[in-house]
């Protein structure tokens, strides 16, 4: 790995932990799955893993540890993968957004599963239960920032990315 | 119309029949009218078991919790998500040991909060101190 990709890797990690704490006065409502969509598509999937290990971890060190965070781990990786899956088929920002509002949607039922292998089933139940709404904000917000914001920010970062490694 | 904006609508259509959907099947509906019903509490840290019968016509057991919050010294947190029970006959849960008011219906261990939890006739709702 070059320097260049090492110090990009760090800026994008910020630029999420950043993007995140800039709106998590509004629940559910994030830019974190377009700017992993993004990045994914303009910088690849190997570099996007590795922005998500780093992001995760750095999240570890704000909020301290808890079970959340290591569904954290795998679930990012897991849009990142799906993402370069679709990057090979799709070009059009509507399939973009219809994965950010699905993952969006199905991201208190991941998480349930997770807390229910360390409280139980009837732990997770009620936790997916109780999240149902703020999933259903989660979903729909995903699938409109995604599908606004998509473009304009992929373009941006091409053009980044161009002068970035030209130099 | 802009297709983005068509595809917006409809996924917020989606977003309200889910709400609609959601505050009506999922949420038990609670019902008027007067019942009695039986609070428990349990804290075997401070050798506490003591039941509490109340005629009411709340629908929710949150509402019958903050008319009594005096006589059964209950403490609330807001959350987003709503209020959770905290505290109950003045002894506050202590997060840093893992502590918390654990709620069955019955016998049941309870999966919605007390916002959502309707009162029903002789339902006995307990909460029990106990540790994650």
């Amino acid at each position: 790995m070059k320097a260049k990709d090492v110090v990009l890797i760090g800026i994008l990690s910020a630029s999420i932990t950043a993007g995140k704490l800039a709106l998590s006065f509004i629940p559910n409502v994030e830019i974190v799955t377009l700017l992993f969509i993004v990045y994914t598509v303009v910088f690849g999937y190997r570099r996007t893993l590795l922005v998500s290990i780093v992001f995760t971890t750095t999240e570890i060190f704000i909020y301290g540890f808890a079970t959340w965070l290591l569904g954290y781990y795998i679930i990012w990786p897991t849009l990142i993968l799906l993402t370069e899956i679709m990057n090979k088929r799709f070009k059009s920002e509507y399939a973009y957004a219809i994965l950010g509002g699905i993952f969006g949607y199905i991201f208190g039922l991941f998480f349930a599963v997770i807390e229910s292998f360390f409280y139980g089933i009837a732990y997770g139940w009620a936790y997916w239960i109780r999240g149902l709404l703020f999933d259903l904000l989660h979903g729909t917000s995903n699938f409109i920032i995604v599908l606004l914001l998509f473009k304009p920010v992929k373009n941006l970062l091409e053009k980044l990315k161009k002068s970035y490694y030209a130099v | 119309m802009n297709k983005k904006i068509i595809a917006i609508l409809v996924v917020l259509a989606i977003a309200i029949v889910g709400y609609v959907g959601y505050k009506n099947l999922i949420v038990p509906a609670g019902t008027e009218g007067e019942k009695e019903v039986t609070i428990q509490v349990i804290n075997e840290k401070e050798n506490v078991d003591k039941t509490f019968t109340y005629n009411t016509d709340h629908k929710y057991l949150i509402e019958l919790l903050e008319e009594k919050q005096d006589e059964l010294g209950v403490s609330f947190q807001e959350y987003d998500f709503g209020k959770m029970v905290i505290g109950m006959l003045n002894y506050v849960a202590d997060d840093s040991n893992n502590e918390y008011f654990h709620i069955y219906v019955n016998g049941e261990d309870a999966t919605t909060g007390p916002g959502e939890i309707p009162l029903n006739n002789e339902d006995v709702y307990t909460f029990e101190l106990k540790t994650y």
